[in-house]
């Protein structure tokens, strides 16, 4: 199948074009964030209770904010309370409105499609760090009184703690970098035949 | 293997291992510590050309003139960026020539507007406290990858024509 070359583009122009849809994307993200983030939502209350049941008794949302409520006792608490934490979810999903600023000013026939497919991948990519977050507050940060209670071993810790740097970051600012590149070899290709010595 | 699939899974792995290198006691020692010191030394003489009352001491960067200050942490010294676009470089078939020269101007470029976000944080911080959280945390981080893409993009356009055969770029096209 023949499909029609973008037309040719400078990375100057592309780069200034990225530069104003940034301010609308980020725009649009932060006071659309309740609903834009709610699959990711969605996905950590279902990994919580597949794999967290012990440790996680709900997971509410409070606009792009995550309450995990869980059935561990804070050090030095009262009888009956149990330890809260909070995770804020924006800080795991800037990629978003990058990704969109970057496939809007690409200007591609097929920027629809791409929107969705990387609003689908990115979503694991905003809750996976947030539960690896979640995870580092009660396995590392609130202290060995708390952490005793979850039953990770020193390994899993370290697992915790590596997937927590990773997913804080790496994975929220590269996923939405290299799906751009990804899905845009034929954008990329017609910025080269434009002129390669003068981008 | 195709050229995408290719150049994606030696990126990934590439910088998946400089990542964990970069988390070993040794490196954050002799490497990650020293490199973000000597960011908020530089931010800090590049400020003090416009504003003496800027101190650093260590990773912190002060003003006598105000009680906030900021602490230059991982994520916001530059270390990361200059993996993923190191990674990127070399994850890419191009010639050794043209891939040091990359990497040498590249991470330049990506540490030169390192420094632009931690001088304007400041200044963002002394001023309001919202917007500089904002902008810490969502903005500059979006803007500090969006250099890094271009970077690449540019240094991929600047490649030698015969390096397209087997790239991502040939391969899509």
């Amino acid at each position: 199948m023949v499909t029609p070359t973008p037309p040719p583009t400078t990375v100057a122009r592309f780069t200034l074009r990225t530069l104003g849809y940034l301010p609308l994307t980020f725009f649009v993200w932060y006071f659309a964030a309740p609903a834009l983030l709610y699959p990711a939502v969605l996905l950590v209350r279902a990994i919580a209770k597949l794999a967290l049941r012990d440790i996680v008794r709900s997971v509410e949302q409070a606009r792009a904010t995550l309450t995990f409520m869980t059935a561990l006792r804070p050090s030095g608490a009262v009888a009956g309370s149990v330890l809260t934490v909070d995770v804020d979810l924006l800080i795991y999903a800037y990629g978003l409105p990058l990704f969109a600023a970057l496939t809007l000013a690409a200007r591609e026939r097929a920027w629809k499609r791409h929107l969705a497919i990387g609003y689908a991948v990115l979503m694991p990519c905003v809750a996976l760090p947030a539960l690896a977050d979640f995870l580092k507050s009660v396995a590392i940060t609130a202290g060995p009184a708390v952490a005793s209670q979850t039953g990770f071993v020193a390994w899993q810790r370290e697992a915790i703690a590596f997937a927590f740097q990773f997913g804080s970051l790496i994975v929220p600012a590269v996923v939405p970098a290299v799906l751009w590149v990804a899905l845009h070899g034929r954008f990329l290709a017609a910025s080269r035949h434009r002129g390669a010595a003068s981008p | 293997m195709p050229a995408m699939s290719r150049f994606l899974t030696i990126f990934v792995l590439l910088l998946a291992l400089a990542f964990g290198l970069e988390l070993t006691p040794w490196a954050q020692a002799f490497v990650v510590t020293p490199w973000t010191d000597t960011v908020a030394r530089v931010s800090g003489v590049l400020m003090r050309t416009f504003d003496a009352s800027i101190t650093t001491s260590g990773n912190v960067i002060g003003s006598s003139a105000s009680p906030f200050a900021v602490a230059i942490e991982a994520g916001c010294n530059g270390v990361e960026a200059t993996l993923v676009l190191v990674a990127a470089m070399l994850a890419f078939p191009a010639p050794w020539r043209h891939r040091l020269a990359g990497i040498a101007i590249g991470v330049a470029t990506v540490q030169v507007l390192n420094v632009v976000r931690v001088v304007t944080l400041f200044y963002l911080g002394r001023w309001n406290e919202r917007v500089f959280e904002w902008a810490h945390l969502y903005a500059w981080q979006a803007l500090i990858m969006l250099d890094v893409l271009i970077v690449w993009v540019i240094w991929v356009k600047m490649a030698p024509s015969g390096t397209a055969q087997g790239s991502p770029r040939a391969a899509a096209a």
